[in-house]
């Protein structure tokens, strides 16, 4: 029985299956590229739905375009169990080799595990957000009116529709056109009150809430007057936590493995 | 050695697989029915960026054009405790506010437009509907106001257990008073398949599956007629559809459903390499560029607006004198009623193929368009 659990690990953990997968991800990635752009609707809720109620409805309903993204997640899956047999039985052939070398040593020499186990950690954390994200789709604000955030008692309330405007001459057709939409916030939990600016690439973090603003109007000076709104989608996404964690987890093995790769190897060269 | 052995990483990766699948697939095909009278009605559907998903028998969710959802319950049922009341619709649906002259139309197409309609946002004078004409001057149907300064108290009045709307930002408003309200644009332009099935979104809410296949069928049925007869045609007119305003010019993008109907009947669209919203914003070089060599210009202007001939189009708009389609091609400008006879659908998709490919269309009389003449007519003197 050891003897097969054995073989199952180092068959999870080899070389091969990585190229194997890594082949098979871009041949998957391409399909679904094609997919992605001719049928973008099917794909669009799952922003804000979660995986699982998408793949019980758009996923299965439409499995000509949405089967490449299962098969994406088999294979991430797939990948994610290939890096950690792999990069654990090189962790374990190091750590037991440690009396051979100083832990400066070890440490520099743990910097491509640390890496993979941040991927993996990464990859983690994007299906916690996709598995568990609460999303209120869909929230539309005008000036004065608010916005309350389920389970907090917070209340997020439109000051003012701020936009910047283009100025320009040398694009012409872009005068008076939005260039940053900019939405001043009145955010409440119950006790204090502060202002936020909220932007397209600058989501409002709120008692463990994020507002990111999805649509807004006008969208110019001129033409034909729209009333002032701003579309956002309120997000709770637990993912995001581990994403960033997995993020540093990388960073630091990157930062170790170019401190070997430049520092340490010169110094042994020289 | 960690060689990998083929045969069970293979059948490992996809026993993996069909797990997923099999996690990810629907059980519950067999659901039908429930809160339709259709026991033919999927247990999902999408159309577009619209959704219907039927959970139970007494509960669907369905999805607006703004990705909002809304849930579906039988009159009788209690209401649900886990959604705002706002955003729960009773059905079938007997009291309704529309706002677009799509709406209306599709309303129409389903057969509840005289039952169900007690709101519009356009007055009396601006409509040719004649069920609207009537319900009006009956006081059945009552103006709102304009879509952009609505009266809020005279929509309350109207006492409306839906609004359906293409601006999201009566939203709020429309949350305060709780009444249910569904987003019918999308910020991408309806492609032709959704135009055709837009009426089986809005169906569940008034319980008329069934009226909602038929007009689908029928539209299907022309658009096949449109395929067989100009399959192979060997002329494929360019056509343009759009106009330049005082300062902006604004087209039908290619993924819109004229730009996908024009390439089905064998015409090249000029703009189908522009991706976007309805009645979208291009530069006036991109369309004086695509004007060199148009044989067929659609304006959005109908006569009201100035477009009664080639020349007071030029007039009205002199960059546009030396576009092709003006000089030696065909123009084309909608009638008033055009705007409000999407329940037409299949008329109209034929009476463009027919626009684009007189030559299979003998005899054809126009009832949406009008070609306009070289110049203004003579005014014969009393």
């Amino acid at each position: 029985m050891q003897h097969i659990v054995s073989r199952i690990w180092h068959a999870l953990g080899s070389i091969n299956l990585t190229v194997g997968l890594c082949l098979l991800l871009t041949a998957d990635l391409v399909w679904g590229y094609f997919c992605l752009e001719r049928h973008t609707p099917l794909f669009t809720p799952l922003n804000d739905m979660g995986l699982i109620p998408w793949m019980q409805t758009y996923g299965s309903h439409n499995l000509p375009w949405t089967v490449w993204f299962f098969l994406l997640l088999a294979l991430l899956a797939l990948l994610a169990v290939n890096t950690f047999a792999c990069t654990t039985n090189r962790v374990v052939h190091l750590l037991a080799a440690k009396s051979m070398v100083s832990k400066r040593r070890l440490a520099l020499k743990l910097a491509p595990h640390i890496m993979h186990y941040g991927l993996i950690v990464i990859l983690a954390g994007y299906l916690a957000s996709y598995l568990c994200t609460q999303v209120l789709t869909g929230r539309t604000l005008v000036p004065g009116a608010y916005l309350s955030l389920p389970g907090t008692g917070g209340q997020v309330r439109m000051v003012a529709f701020e936009p910047d405007y283009y100025r320009g001459t040398r694009l012409g057709f872009w005068k008076d056109e939005v260039i940053t939409a900019r939405a001043r916030l009145l955010l409440d939990d119950g006790t204090t009150q502060r202002e936020a600016m909220l932007t397209c690439t600058h989501p409002v973090r709120f008692l463990g809430y994020s507002l990111h603003m999805h649509d807004f109007a006008p969208k110019s000076q001129g033409g034909m007057k729209m009333k002032t709104r701003i579309d956002l989608h309120v997000r709770k996404d637990p993912g995001v936590a581990l994403y960033l964690a997995g993020i540093v987890l990388f960073t630091v093995g990157l930062a170790l493995y170019l401190y070997e790769w430049i520092i340490d190897r010169e110094t042994t060269t020289l | 050695m960690n060689r990998l052995q083929p045969g069970r990483s293979l059948a490992g990766f996809f026993l993996l697989f069909t797990l997923l699948v099999a996690a990810g697939c629907d059980t519950n095909e067999q659901k039908k029915g429930g809160l339709d009278e259709s026991s033919s009605a999927p247990a999902f559907l999408q159309i577009g960026e619209f959704a219907i998903n039927r959970i139970s028998p007494e509960r669907a969710e369905v999805r607006d054009g703004a990705g909002r959802t809304l849930i579906l319950i039988p009159r009788e049922a209690p209401m649900p405790k886990d959604v705002p009341p706002s955003q729960v619709v009773r059905v079938p649906v007997q009291r309704v506010v529309a706002y677009g002259y799509f709406d209306v139309a599709v309303l129409r197409a389903l057969g509840v437009l005289e039952q169900t309609l007690v709101g519009v946002t356009a007055p009396a004078k601006r409509w040719y509907i004649p069920e609207i004409k009537r319900g009006m001057d009956a006081g059945r149907i009552a103006f709102i106001g304009d879509a952009a300064s609505v009266d809020y108290e005279r929509l309350k009045q109207s006492e409306p257990e839906l609004v359906l709307t293409w601006d999201p930002s009566v939203i709020p408003m429309l949350d305060n008073l709780q009444i249910p309200a569904v987003v019918t644009t999308t910020s991408k332009a309806m492609c032709l398949n959704t135009r055709m099935r837009f009426v089986q979104f809005l169906a569940p809410f008034f319980q008329k599956e069934r009226e909602a296949d038929a007009f689908f069928a029928r539209i299907d049925a022309a658009l096949q007629d449109i395929r067989a007869r100009t399959a192979g045609l060997a002329h494929q007119p360019k056509v343009m559809w759009g106009d330049i305003y005082e300062k902006r010019v604004m087209v039908e993008p290619g993924n819109a459903w004229v730009g996908e109907l024009v390439g089905l009947a064998q015409s090249d669209y000029q703009f189908k390499d522009v991706f976007g919203t309805s009645c979208i914003e291009i530069t006036v070089e991109r369309f004086l560029y695509s004007g060199q060599d148009a044989d067929i210009f659609f304006t959005y202007r109908t006569g009201e607006m100035g477009a009664t001939s080639k020349e007071a189009l030029a007039k009205l708009n002199p960059l546009i004198k030396d576009i092709a389609p003006l000089k030696r091609g065909r123009v084309y400008a909608p009638l008033p009623h055009y705007i409000q006879s999407a329940d037409r659908l299949d008329e109209i998709l034929t009476e463009i193929s027919a626009i684009l490919h007189p030559e299979v269309y003998r005899d054809y009389h126009l009832q949406y368009f009008t070609e306009l003449p070289e110049c203004e007519p003579v005014k014969e003197k009393p």
